[in-house]
Formats: structure tokens, sequence, C-alpha cells
């Protein structure tokens, strides 16, 4: 079977803790939270027990006309914005990008919930004209590809679409997904990544099942804290991120500048319960990137791991990366600096381990204080460390039992 | 509704809702000015709250093949006056087919 090597030329994300890599680097190396308190939605929000989130609290200036925008919602802004910024900082030729020979595997956790909820708005509305305002304009900024298909429509993409919709996993299975499009051969490029809004739904949900973190609202930046004694569970946030995968030998042809490569990828899934993490399903997917990079543990310098900051998911995790890597890499768990941003999480945790990657540096799980002993087989990252990152693995985890994991390495160039 | 009073509504709505300014009255909106087929559903929309009426499948199938400001105004001009002609006409109604 054909296997190309696929690296990374470009990148964008939009993220709690900033936008350009500057800002992200400065809010990890200075240890600033993005997480704020949880604004008002005028529905949920007074019954929810967590009062905080990972917040893009910053403008952003969108210039997209209204033949684009039109078909949008919150989560296609986001989406939009970021593919906008990667293709333009890959330097792709236009005519390559409407070749069919560039695909985009993109999605969301579940569409635009801001524009479903004035669906459902309109159902109780007394308003005469309630019968017409569910057109296919909404469907269009709701639907669960809509980031995908904003995008092709956007930049004129005909190649391939692959939407995932596995909440946390969703721009991890994008990139991997987008990965083993190049590396087969079927697209010499793929435009990869998530995005989720500001959505109290899904707070809700991980209210209800006493997974939120509710013990920190009087300081957001406290929580959540991976691996931690103290940690309340998670927090959830927005965000978007994106980044080009390249087939080698067609990036160093055109002289691209090359962030790193994918050498490995997995996916799989529990077998079984939807919601529990399980040891077993994540120690094998571990496993399985791996043997697809074709390394051995020892070889793995860092660790992203999903740490979402819940009582269970933390400790399941570290039994299953201690089983396979026991103290090797060092392992810090990047949602302690914006909290969990949901389908775009693999993409923006992805965009930060280059960040690290080119500037040499690892930083702390943020509030990890005292470190739960059921989490200690693994070596956690407590205060800044310099230090070079050749290979870094990215750990993600969902609802629904599956499982991710995806193995970058830096290029020397 | 005056049919002039109806072009200016129209007009007006094209320049908030669909951020297309002034356009030509005879231009043609597909190739000017990017309104497409789901623009003019969103523009049968609000033709039924200017109108202040529901219009039926076969009215909003007539207006797929609309393609600029004249036709629609007909097109809305037509439905005011037959929405007087089935209704009992009130004093707008009086005034549907002014010029």
């Amino acid at each position: 079977m054909m296997a190309r090597r696929v690296v990374i030329t470009a990148c964008s994300a939009i993220t709690p803790i900033g936008r350009t890599r500057a800002e992200i680097v400065r809010h990890l190396v200075e240890g600033i939270s993005g997480v704020k308190p949880l604004r008002n939605d005028g529905l949920l929000t007074d019954h929810i027990h967590s009062g905080v989130y990972g917040t893009v609290d910053y403008p952003i200036d969108y210039d997209f006309k209204r033949s684009h925008s039109k078909t949008m919602g919150p989560v296609s802004f986001y989406a939009c914005q970021v593919a906008k910024e990667t293709l333009a900082a890959s330097g792709l030729d236009p005519a390559f990008i409407t070749s069919g020979r560039l695909g985009v595997a993109f999605g969301s956790t579940h569409g635009s919930p801001s524009v479903q909820r004035n669906i459902y708005k309109t159902f109780f509305s007394e308003s005469k004209q309630q019968f017409a305002s569910i057109g296919a304009v909404d469907y269009l900024k709701s639907m669960v590809h809509t980031t995908a298909v904003n995008i092709t429509k956007m930049f004129g993409i005909t190649g391939r679409v692959i939407s995932s919709s596995t909440a946390c996993t969703t721009s991890s299975q994008s990139i991997g997904f987008g990965y083993e499009s190049v590396k087969y051969g079927i697209q010499d490029a793929m435009l990869c990544g998530g995005a989720d809004e500001y959505d109290t739904t899904t707070v809700a949900v991980f209210d209800n099942l006493l997974a939120c973190s509710s013990e920190f609202n009087a300081t957001p930046h406290l929580t959540p804290r991976p691996f931690d004694v103290r940690r309340d569970g998670l927090v959830v946030g927005e965000g978007a991120g994106a980044l080009l995968l390249e087939e080698y030998e067609h990036a160093k042809n055109r002289g691209a500048g090359i962030l790193g490569e994918i050498i490995g990828f997995s996916c799989n899934n529990n077998g079984g319960d939807l919601i529990l993490p399980n040891t077993r399903g994540i120690t094998d997917t571990i496993a399985l990137a791996l043997k697809d990079a074709d390394i051995g543990p020892e070889a793995v310098d860092f660790i992203s791991a999903h740490a979402t900051g819940t009582k269970m998911g933390d400790v399941i995790e570290a039994q299953a990366t201690g089983s396979i890597y026991g103290k090797g890499p060092v392992v810090t768990g990047l949602k302690s600096y914006m909290g969990h941003t949901m389908g775009s999480c693999g993409a923006i945790e992805a965009i930060i381990t280059l960040y690290m990657m080119a500037e040499g540096f690892v930083p702390p799980t943020l509030n990890l204080v005292e470190v739960d002993g059921r989490c200690a087989m693994i070596r956690h990252v407590q205060h800044l460390e310099k230090k070079t990152i050749r290979i870094g693995a990215v750990q993600n985890f969902a609802f629904g039992g599956v499982n991710t994991c995806f193995i970058l390495k830096k290029i020397d160039t | 509704m005056r049919r002039d009073a109806i072009e200016s509504s129209i007009l007006k709505i094209f320049a908030e809702k669909f951020e297309i300014e002034a356009p030509g009255v005879d231009d043609d909106l597909r190739d000017g000015y990017e309104f497409d087929s789901i623009d003019a559903i969103e523009l049968l929309h609000e033709i039924e709250i200017l109108l202040d009426t529901q219009l039926t499948r076969a009215e909003k199938k007539n207006a797929m093949e609309i393609r600029t400001i004249n036709q629609i105004v007909d097109y809305a001009a037509a439905l005011a006056a037959a929405r007087c002609q089935t209704d009992s006409a009130g004093p707008e109604c009086l005034s549907t087919t002014g010029q």
C-alpha cells in the first residue's frame, strides 16, 4: 500500500489564551489561564452549578462577504477564520486549492447550537411569522457539517469532505483521517481541524453528570486542575484550530515551511459504555499510534494528555499512559489553561505542541499543585521546562468511547 | 399598498438584509450581486412580512424565475392586489394598483 510522508505546513487557532503564536506561548510561559466566569445565556446558566468557561473574550475582525457569511453560524465564523488564515499562511497556489487535490476534514460537536436554539424558540413563539421563520439558511448554519462545507464554499475547495462529529475527538479525528487521506495518496493535502462556539448546552450536560467543575466559580483561573488532588471536573470552552496537512514532497518542492510531520495515528472504541473512561481502550489506542508510527515509547519526548480534570478520567488516562510510557516522556494537560474546547481541542493541542517544538519548552499543567497518588505513575510537568521535543503525542478521548492518538515529529529544516 | 411603496420597501430589504445597496431595477441580481436561491427564499419570507400574508407553495414556485428588482416589485404588487380581491377590501387596497 502506498504510504507517503505527511507534513504540516500551516496552522491557525482561536483559543481562550489568544490567537497568535506569541500570545498563546506567552500565556503558557507565564501561566495565565483563559478560564473566565460563565457568561449568562438567559436560559440555562441560572440552573447550572458550574460558573466557569474557557472564554474567547477578544474581538475577531471577520472580513467575510455576505455571500459567504449568510450560511454561517458562530461556529462557522470560527472555522472559516482559522481556515482562511491557515490557507493564507500556507502560500498554496489558488489553482491547487480548487484543483480537487485539496480536501477538508473539519467538524464540531453539534453544528451551531445557538442557531438551533433560535429554531426551537420559534416553536414557542406567538409570532404570526413563525411558520416561515425556519428556513434553509438555518439548517445550513446549524447542521453538523456546517464548518466543513462553509470552508469548501469560501475557498472553492473541491476535494473530499470529512466532517467528524465525535465530541472531544472531533478535530483529532479530522487530523487523523486527513493524515490517512494524504498518506495513502487519496489527496495531496487536507485542511483539517475543528471548532466549537460558546454553548451552555454542553455545560449543562456535563454539569448534570456531575463532571463539571463548580468549586472554583469565584476563582475561575484555578480550574480545571488535571491530575491534582483538588480537581473537581472539567471546564467547557470555545475555540477553533486548523492545520494544513500536505504530502512531504509536494511541500518540499514548492518550498513550503514545514512545522512538523505526522508520523502516526490511531482511533479505536472502548466497545461498551458510552461515558466511562476505559483503561484498555486508551492503552490500546496509544499502542496502536506507536505501531502506526513504527516507533517505541522511548522515542516520545512529550505527551499532550487529554486531561480534562475529571475525577476518574484523569486516573484512567494516567494509568493507561503510564502502562506504556512509564515515567519517560513529560506529560502536560493543556486544557488546564483554557478548559475543554470540545470539538477543537485536538487541533488546538496539536498546534500548541508544534509551538512547543519550535520554541523548545514544555509548560506545566496549570493548577497541578499536588499530584493525585492515583495519577502519579507518569512524569508530570509542574514547572516550566526548557526542553527539546523531537516527538510528541496528542491524546484525546470522547463520549461514545472514542479514543484517538496522533504523533507529531519535529523536522529540522 | 402602492407599487412605489413596495419598490421602496424591497430596496430597503435589499440594503438591510442582503447588503445590496441601490441595485439597478433591471439588473440581473444573480449575475450582478450573487443573489442565489437561498437569498430568494429569504426574500419571500420578507415579502410575507411586508404584506402580512402567507404565500402558497404555488406562489413561491412562481417566484423562482424572478431575476430583477422590477420583477420582484411586480410580483409583490400582484400578490397584494390578489389579496385585496379575496379579502374584504380595506383602505390599503384602494391604492394597491396605484402607479
